[in-house]
């Protein structure tokens, strides 16, 4: 091959320190040079690769920008990435140093399509052919919409986003932090928007960069400052904001640093940042998220107008109900003054004095009843006590004693009575001791003696029951058989007689059962009209 | 004096406790007469919050260690013009 065809070997451009004519004759005396071992025209593998890397630069002098796939993408511990770009006929090996690849958005990963912007230079080590990338964006979506969706993706999948996770705004906070830029759009309407809604609200500003290089970094820094400083400030809500811009201008949102430290902090946050279209990453991981600056305040405080109507309603009602209960109580108190307590002031009283009549009435009566009820049963208890008295007691001992006196007087006077009695009948005796009176004493003991034995002869037996009946002649019937009917008879009893008729024919045949068992005599006895005494004058069933 | 330590919404719970007390009647005319200078003094206190004319924004910037120190007051000019 003619080295005069090459087309990147062109002697009279080879300028530069490595491109010096030195090298230029030298390559020019080795492939004029002879034969043998090392013909002077043979190249070292060095000064090839040179004039091939002298040639590239020629050919590419400036960057370049190069569309492919990525494949075989490694990540190397150094931070270098290494990886082939190709399409469909091609291939061609890439690098991408660490400090160039420190500002990339998104991870690159296999398969993604990029536009890659570089150099073309040789590996000498390697005699390879490399694409040394600067910059590189994804195709189609752009970089930062990738780096967006995959942060997104990874804190989803962290619960960073979880709606659990997210605390309460105070409704009515005590005193809001801001972590915003001190001049641009987003301070202005945010403070508009206080003073409008609550004017009085102590508000604190933490100024930070909201965009540019370690825009994300101090805004972290600042949340998680103003959130352990939200104690001493009374700082009870958050307000993260930053007004619209380009979604480069708003990046700082969504970075992961902001978002973590945004999920770390205690205190609740309202993040507002760019327009209603916006969400960033902070958006999503704040507690609550408002559209721009503007809402957030609006839902960082209440509307003052609100509660100060609010306020006023209390009072009219306030006010409405106290003066409601004190007409109440006034017509309360006029009714009750028209009750006839009032109108009567004695009515009640007089009612009670009948009441306590009553009750004496009833008490005097109780009483009496009970007074009775005492006496009743102090009566024969007052008797058995004076029984009991001395006196009584005395009393009935000296009647005792006279009775005893007396008893004893009589005995003491019956036995000289008796003494005298004897003495008389003694001195009686003594005098009718004469013959005369003997005489006389003996008839009269001899009279009495016939009188005795007259009457000693049935009377006697007629005392014991019996009777003697006679016939009309006066002579005794001694026997049934003796009687006539139609006689006369007169039956004789201790105090009296009694005259009877002997009835039927036969006084034989009437009396014939007279011998008979006693049984029969009962029904003779019986029978009134015939009053026959049989011969039983000493029977045991005589009748008086 | 004590309902000065009341932070606002505390105050306005208070006050709407009271409005319902008064409102429901079951309390005596007396309690209700001091139960309504309480809520109207409670108002009064609510207003004079919500009223403050002035609103402020302090600066804070960082101080020593990790503290927050108050370092002047958000110029009102500094906003206004910015875009």
């Amino acid at each position: 091959m003619c080295p005069s065809r090459l087309p990147f070997f062109d002697p009279r451009k080879a300028r530069g320190p490595r491109r010096g004519p030195d090298v230029g004759s030298d390559v020019t005396a080795e492939l004029t040079g002879g034969t043998g071992a090392a013909p002077p025209s043979a190249l070292s593998v060095t000064a090839l690769v040179m004039r091939i890397k002298a040639a590239l630069a020629e050919a590419f002098p400036q960057r370049i920008t190069v569309v492919g796939e990525i494949s075989n993408f490694k990540l190397h511990s150094s931070g270098h990435l290494y990886f082939r770009l190709k399409d469909d006929g091609a291939a061609i090996d890439a690098a991408m140093w660490r400090q160039s690849a420190a500002k990339l958005r998104f991870k690159p990963y296999d398969g993604l399509e990029v536009v890659v912007e570089g150099r073309v230079d040789m590996y000498e080590a390697r005699g390879q052919l490399q694409l040394y990338v600067e910059q590189m964006t994804p195709k189609g979506a752009g970089a930062l919409e990738l780096a967006f969706r995959q942060l997104k993706e990874k804190l989803q999948k962290e619960g960073l986003f979880e709606q659990a996770a997210k605390k309460p705004i105070p409704p009515f906070p005590r005193a809001i932090g801001l972590v915003t830029s001190q001049t641009g759009a987003a301070i202005r309407d945010i403070r508009q928007t206080l003073r409008r809604r609550w004017s009085g609200i102590p508000t604190y500003l933490v100024p930070v960069a909201v965009q540019g290089e370690g825009s994300a970094a101090a805004i972290a820094e600042a949340i998680g400052l103003l959130d352990a400083q939200a104690g001493r400030y009374q700082i009870d809500t958050i307000i993260l904001a930053r007004g619209g811009g380009s979604m480069e201008d708003l990046w700082a949102f969504n970075e992961e640093i902001v978002a973590r430290a945004v999920f770390a902090a205690r205190t609740p946050i309202i993040c507002g940042v760019g327009h209603e279209v916006d969400v960033t990453i902070a958006d999503m991981v704040a507690d609550l998220r408002a559209a721009t600056p503007t809402a957030a305040a609006e839902l960082a405080v209440p509307d003052s107008r609100d509660i100060l109507r609010h306020l006023a309603t209390c009072q009219n009602r306030l006010t409405r109900s106290l003066r409601d209960q004190m007409t109440s109580c006034a017509q309360c108190l006029a009714s009750a003054s028209r009750s006839v307590v009032f109108r009567d002031p004695t009515w009640r009283l007089r009612s009670h004095a009948q009441r306590l009549d009553e009750l004496s009435h009833r008490l005097r009566a109780d009483l009496g009843h009970l007074l009775a009820a005492h006496r009743r049963r102090l009566e024969p208890l007052t008797g058995r006590l004076a029984g009991l008295h001395p006196a009584a007691l005395a009393q009935r001992a000296r009647g005792r004693l006279e009775r005893l006196t007396g008893r004893l007087a009589w005995a003491l006077g019956g036995r000289s009575k008796r003494a005298g009695e004897a003495l008389s009948v003694l001195a009686g005796r003594l005098g009718s001791a004469t013959p005369a009176h003997r005489i006389r004493l003996l008839r009269q003991h001899l009279d009495g003696a016939a009188r005795q034995l007259e009457s000693m002869s049935y009377r006697s037996v007629l005392q014991r029951g019996f009777s003697v009946t006679r016939g009309s002649d006066g002579e005794i019937l001694r026997s049934a058989l003796a009687a006539r009917a139609g006689q006369q008879i007169t039956t004789e009893l201790i105090d009296g007689r009694i005259a009877s008729r002997v009835e039927g024919d036969s006084a034989a045949a009437q009396a014939a059962p007279l011998p008979e068992t006693p049984a029969a005599a009962p029904r003779k006895r019986r029978d009134k009209t015939t009053h026959t005494t049989g011969p039983s004058l000493f029977g045991p069933e005589g009748e008086t | 004096m004590e309902q000065e330590k009341l932070t606002f919404e505390k105050a306005l719970e208070r006050l709407e406790k009271i409005v319902s007390e008064i409102e429901g009647g079951k309390v005596p005319l007396e309690q209700s007469i001091e139960k309504y200078a309480d809520g109207i003094g409670l108002i009064k206190q609510c207003r004079a919050i919500l009223e403050t004319a002035e609103q402020k924004i302090k600066l804070l910037t960082k101080g020593e260690g990790q503290s927050l120190e108050i370092s002047g007051e958000l110029e009102e000019s500094e906003d206004s013009e910015a875009v």
